[in-house]
């Protein structure tokens, strides 16, 4: 009971800002959210401790409604909730006199409550119902200043691309139920721990249900809707990007590691589309001039680099990694959003820059995201990216091609973290603004997640160190057996990538301070801005193809009904015609009645 | 021959007045004529195949005459009621 508790507290409060948000008074509605969701986080935190918890209703004959609190669902639902409650407590400050200000932290909590129910589902189809639940929710928030056309396509975009995966999840559902009869991931679990009956289907399964996590995740090819979906409010960006929706669909992978663990050829197929995904995001991130572009590339990378960890094999290490990246990436969301805050709405970066003097505390937030997300040693994305790299040359599905993909994108990360970090508060002031540090509420949050930033990475530190998470973790994940390297060698190559990591970064800071580019960098500033022209192949060859597909069907729909009118509209006129026969002057009557004789009588004679 | 043409050179002109005569004293006038060169044609018919025929020229009358009874008994009512007796006037029964 308690577990449908940690669900139900932010529906309720869903339902009572819906309800009566409007009627009350500015932070109230705020508060009350942030409130739910701590509440939230804090029955997780209780049931985490008394060793988890399990429920289940009858529900749909075959599938019940089952919920699983175990060491797995309960990590990621103590960073839902607690990276989520952060963000609450910021949007307070930040959606400060919205008209929309309560409506805002209903879909917020209505968000969180999805997020709960896809991470605590012991079977597909509730998991399912979450999975849909936060693409509805991200729907709404993105789409939140709803009158502005641009910002409600960005929506339906987001929501359209994202029904492609979703179908990939339902056809997988459907061969898992056809294979096993069963959609409880307990029970599908066990069915897997003997030889497996059909391994091509089975395949194709997790295939089908990659496909979903690769729509909900952003992974190529289904990415562009992400940077898309910046046109939400910045705390909408931070949740969707740092504690849940794209991370749903690595914890769709690592929910279902037993499946995956037995598909070799999958979860190679998963690490390649990772490894392509975090160099196309990277790459993607150093054209972009929106402040809030840059991080959502980011993402997207990073997600990229998450996959390839769950393909190889180190479910963990992904888990961890989606760890690490929530406080950052929050931070630098909400980092960004101080800064378009301070500058009163104002999203280009090339506009900004000099703010290190005016925002004394924001640049602190800036600088700590931007280096934890370019790997600085000792900071926690180094931690976390370190053991990624590791993990693509131990673990059986690995490989040195994928280290070496993965120690490139790791330069490219933090070239364009320190570029993202130096057009923004470094060099001269561009625009013409009277810049003004954010309110307590939103530094506070900040402050938190930037601490989360430094530490959260010595959770799991490699070898002869502690490493708490990979233990807790372990026994609710697949076991794939990963061949320990030995220490000069793990601890060389964490030397390499330390080294990476502050080349990548020197130059970055270096480079991007000056004031002229060589041509080659202009002509790649110039692809990656439109980020490599994704967006204009998609619509070339899919979207500009269906619309005239539809228009034309549109013109022989009105066609159609234009015929069925016209011949309406004939008989209505002779009708008409008919009935101005019928006038009422007898003289009329008279002439055609004897009209009417003189014909008659012409008929007869003839 | 010549009565029969009599007779429809009558029936048109009352024929005639009805359709243009706006009063309708007068269309009622005009009917009488068709109705008298309906009446002249059958006096001429019995007199070229028998008497038949003035017997239906008698029926005629009658029926004229009860019908200018009626009619005008109308008319009368329709003028009290709207002060005019032209048929354009009458094109609704609403009174």
């Amino acid at each position: 009971m308690w577990l449908l508790l940690t669900i139900l507290l932010p529906l309720l409060g869903f339902a009572l800002l819906g309800l009566f948000g409007k009627r009350m008074r500015e932070p109230l509605p705020g508060v009350l959210a942030s409130a739910l969701v701590l509440a939230s986080f804090l029955v997780g935190v209780g049931l985490l401790l008394s060793g988890g918890a399990r429920l289940e209703v009858g529900w749909l004959p075959g599938i019940p409604f089952s919920l699983l609190l175990d060491n797995l669902s309960g990590f990621m639902l103590l960073i839902v909730t607690g990276v989520g409650f952060l963000i609450h407590v910021y949007a307070i400050g930040y959606m400060a006199e919205d008209p929309g200000y309560s409506r805002f932290f209903a879909y917020f909590n209505f968000f969180i409550a999805m997020m709960l129910t896809l991470v605590l589902a012991d079977s597909y189809p509730v998991m399912f119902i979450g999975w849909e639940g936060v693409g509805l929710a991200s729907f709404l928030l993105i789409g939140f200043w709803y009158k502005n056309t641009q910002y409600a396509d960005s929506a339906r975009k987001a929501f359209i691309v994202n029904r492609i995966g979703d179908l990939g999840f339902m056809l997988g559902m459907a061969i898992l139920w056809a294979l096993y009869g069963t959609l409880s991931i307990s029970e599908l679990q066990e069915a897997l721990e003997g030889p497996l009956k059909n391994p091509s289907l089975l395949a194709l399964a997790g295939l089908l249900l990659f496909l979903g996590a690769v729509g909900k995740s952003a992974q190529v090819p289904l990415m562009v809707w992400l940077p898309d979906a910046m046109a939400g409010p910045t705390p909408v960006s931070a949740l969707i990007h740092a504690a849940t929706m794209v991370t749903a669909g690595v914890y769709l992978i690592a929910r279902s590691s037993f499946l995956y663990a037995n598909l070799p050829d999958v979860s190679y197929t998963i690490a390649v589309i990772g490894l392509i995904t975090a160099l196309y995001g990277a790459l993607s991130a150093f054209g972009q001039t929106d402040i809030k572009k840059i991080v959502a590339y980011s993402t997207i990378s990073q997600l990229g680099y998450m996959f390839l960890a769950a393909g190889v094999g180190a479910y963990w290490v992904a888990l961890f990694h989606v760890f690490t990246h929530a406080f950052f990436k929050a931070l630098l969301f909400l980092a960004s959003g101080s800064v378009i805050h301070a500058l009163g709405g104002e999203q280009d970066v090339r506009k900004m820059g000099g703010l290190w003097k005016h925002l004394p505390l924001t640049r602190w937030h800036g600088l700590i995201g931007a280096l934890a997300l370019g790997g600085l040693p000792l900071l926690s994305g180094f931690w976390s990216k370190d053991a990624i790299l590791t993990a693509t040359l131990t673990y059986p599905f690995g490989g040195l091609g994928f280290y070496l993909g993965a120690l490139f994108v790791a330069i490219l990360t933090a070239m364009y973290a320190m570029r993202w970090f130096v057009l923004v508060f470094l060099g001269e002031e561009r625009g013409h603004h009277h810049p003004h540090e954010a309110p307590p509420v939103m530094l506070w949050p900040n402050h938190l997640l930037a601490l989360g930033s430094v530490l959260a990475g010595y959770l799991a530190l490699p070898h002869p160190l502690p490493n708490l998470l990979e233990p807790f973790l372990k026994p609710t994940l697949a076991e794939v057996e990963a061949h320990h390297l030995s220490l000069g060698a793990e601890w060389g190559l964490i030397a390499l990538s330390g080294v990476v990591a502050l080349v990548g970064l020197w130059l970055g800071y270096t480079f991007f301070q000056r004031r002229t580019f060589p041509t080659w960098y202009v002509t790649f500033e110039a692809w990656s801005r439109e980020s490599f022209y994704a967006d204009r192949v998609y619509n070339a060859l899919l979207v500009n193809p269906l619309k005239a597909l539809a228009e034309a069907l549109f013109y022989g729909d009105t066609g159609l009904l234009r015929g069925y009118f016209g011949l309406g509209g004939t008989v209505r006129n002779l009708g008409q015609g008919i009935a101005r026969l019928q006038t009422g002057y007898l003289r009329v009557y008279a002439l055609l009645f004897v009209l009417g004789v003189l014909v008659l009588l012409g008929v007869m004679r003839w | 021959m010549s009565y029969l043409f009599a007779s429809a050179l009558l029936f048109a002109l009352g024929v005639y007045g009805v359709l243009t005569r706006r009063t309708a004293i007068l269309v009622f006038l005009s009917i009488e004529l068709m109705l008298n060169a309906a009446n002249l044609s059958l006096v001429g018919f019995a007199r070229a195949f028998g008497l038949e025929g003035q017997v239906a020229a008698l029926m005629v009358i009658a029926i004229a005459a009860a019908e200018v009874a009626v009619g005008l008994g109308l008319i009368v009512a329709i003028f009290r009621h709207r002060e005019s007796t032209a048929v354009d006037d009458l094109s609704e029964l609403r009174g």
